[in-house]
């Protein structure tokens, strides 16, 4: 059973490439992008005397984090939107493209249930993908601090204080693994329904998948005058219920310029036992299973021929 | 002789149409089953149906086990060739060797690489990059290489040069037919199966027109090669079926003594092409 599993996660990774080629791509602009930046910043000698010493005599060890953790919020910010777009195309072609091509009547061939195979495309969806892109944020964040680490030492700081010294690597990535992982599993709803789609329509999957969600919000708001639908679907988006309140102020407090150890700590930020014990979170996890027996189910008993 | 097949009352409709009408055979261990049919007569849901993919009205048992609810086992000890340009296109030869290594636990890797190793099929090229014979040399080279009970072919040589049909039913002789395996084949093209078959069936319109061993053919049809007086006296011993060949009629018996035919004109087994003309057109009268 899980020697089977392995060997189809393997699989869809064989299959759609783009699962490592994506994130790859991404980490080499995000790398070419800091170099590009540090050539510039290097044309202007004296500005950088003053900021490196600044950085290295004025700023306490909680502001040099700051500046670095925004640097791996943001790189890892767009990592994570390429998970996104790269999960709903995936999803859509998951099941789909074996009936096109009708290798399912191969795939089918093997001692393998349904069951199992359309799971793996959902573990690889919740699962692989987000690994595949943590593993390469953690990759890319090691390659562009030695990058940065020779240039600063190059202009004579020590970047061993200045870089190293002050970076919360663990607080990141932890905090990156875990935002990944339950972004994953609040979407699951429309990663379940993409399978769906995928195993069932018999054309253009992307069109199908996305039509009803826009169709239908307006077809309640014409005839019902409300959007229940549109407001249990969409605003999903932006409320994963995975963070504490931010205490913006305390964040910026310009009289002090004083930024505490733990406002900078990312981990401080997720409030995971609140992400578990969200109804909503459940309730998501659902219908995700729910959309995913469908798709086993039409997998299993409808006809290809 | 155990029986790996057992299919009582098996039907399968869908809608109104019925694919498969009250259909009972039996599969013995060891035979090699042709099963022959124009298109559209049932023989692909029949086998669907044999191999669990399609569920059924109707008691069917495959190697003892109900195969649309226990495909899983049964696949270990059953494989197909559903057609052949089923292979993902994408794959790479030796990610489909480890795939199926890792999946089925009667696979030999040893013995489908050296199986390719005698085709021109190279172990990093990728599917789509294969011509269409030399995937279907790869396929094979697989189900060879899966110790199983039963071997379904779906119109394995669909589309192939004459070379490569002729391979390919070599290999499959030579290389993995023996006593205890048995084969489930279906083809249009008749004539080149006929001389492995050791067991026919002929189906239409979801009905069993015929199910014999093939050398039983020889004892219960007789064709008839006839002219002038002698083909009016044999029609009136009743043929199945008529045509005309060179100015002589040719008359098909069944169940008539040669005896009966001897001295009437040439007498001889007929194809399987031409019975299963006859018993199909027979059915439709």
């Amino acid at each position: 059973m899980i020697g089977n599993q392995l060997a189809l996660l393997k699989r869809e990774v064989w299959e759609h490439r783009s699962i490592y080629v994506t994130p790859l791509a991404i980490a080499s602009i995000v790398t070419l992008g800091t170099l590009a930046m540090l050539m510039f910043a290097g044309g202007f000698a004296k500005q950088l005397d003053i900021a490196i010493f600044g950085a290295q005599n004025i700023a306490g060890d909680a502001e040099r984090q700051a500046a670095l953790t925004g640097f791996f919020v943001g790189t890892s910010g767009v990592f994570l939107l390429a998970a996104m777009i790269l999960t709903i195309f995936y999803t859509l072609d998951s099941l789909y493209a074996e009936r096109k091509d009708k290798s399912i009547l191969f795939w089918r061939s093997m001692p393998v249930t349904d069951a199992e195979a359309v799971v793996s495309k959902l573990i690889t969806a919740v699962v692989v993908i987000p690994l595949a892109t943590v593993a390469t944020v953690i990759a890319t964040h090691i390659v562009n601090l030695i990058v940065t680490s020779v240039w600063v030492s190059a202009k004579g700081a020590d970047a061993g204080h200045l870089i190293w010294g002050s970076v919360p690597l663990i607080d990141n990535w932890v905090a990156a693994l875990i935002v990944t992982l339950a972004s994953a599993i609040w979407m699951s709803p429309f990663i379940g329904w993409f399978l769906f789609v995928s195993a069932y329509t018999k054309r253009s999957p992307l069109l199908m998948a996305f039509m009803p969600l826009i169709l239908i919000p307006i077809i309640e708001f014409i005839f019902l005058r409300s959007s229940f639908f549109a407001d249990a679907v969409f605003s999903r988006k932006g409320m994963i219920p995975l963070f504490r309140g931010m205490d913006m102020e305390g964040f910026f407090d310009e009289d002090s310029l004083h930024i505490s150890e733990e406002t900078v700590s990312l981990l401080a930020h997720l409030d995971v036992v609140r992400f578990l014990t969200s109804p909503s979170m459940w309730g998501g996890v659902i219908v995700c299973a729910l959309f995913v027996t469908a798709a086993i189910y039409v997998r299993r008993y409808r006809d290809e021929s | 002789m155990t029986s790996l097949v057992n299919a009582r009352g098996v039907s399968k409709h869908f809608g109104a149409v019925r694919a498969v009408d009250d259909v009972s055979f039996e599969i013995e261990q060891g035979k090699i089953l042709g099963l022959i049919g124009p298109n559209g007569a049932g023989k692909t849901t029949l086998l669907k149906a044999v191999l669990g993919l399609t569920d059924c009205e109707g008691e069917l048992s495959v190697l003892g086990l109900d195969p649309f609810k226990q495909r899983k086992e049964l696949l270990q000890n059953i494989c197909f060739i559903a057609d052949v340009a089923v292979l993902p296109r994408w794959i790479r030869v030796t990610q489909l060797l480890e795939f199926v290594e890792s999946v089925h636990p009667n696979f030999s890797r040893k013995r489908a690489e050296n199986f390719l190793s005698q085709t021109k099929v190279r172990s990093d090229a990728k599917v789509r990059e294969l011509s269409k014979g030399m995937v279907t040399q790869l396929h094979l080279s697989i189900i060879m290489s899966i110790d199983a009970k039963l071997l379904v072919l779906d119109e394995p040589t669909l589309g192939l040069d004459i070379i490569f049909r002729k391979e390919f039913y070599g290999n499959l002789l030579n290389d993995y037919f023996d006593e205890e395996r048995t084969i489930l084949i279906t083809t249009h093209q008749v004539e080149e199966i006929e001389n492995l078959l050791t067991d026919i069936m002929f189906i239409n319109d979801g009905k069993i027109l015929l199910d014999a061993p093939m050398e039983s053919l020889a004892d219960s049809y007789v064709e008839l090669m006839a002219s002038g007086e002698d083909a009016i006296k044999a029609r009136g011993l009743g043929p199945i079926a008529e045509h005309e060949m060179f100015g002589k009629s040719v008359l098909l018996f069944e169940g008539v003594s040669r005896d009966n035919l001897e001295g009437l004109g040439e007498l001889r087994t007929p194809s399987v092409a031409d019975l299963f003309v006859a018993k199909v057109k027979g059915a439709r009268k």
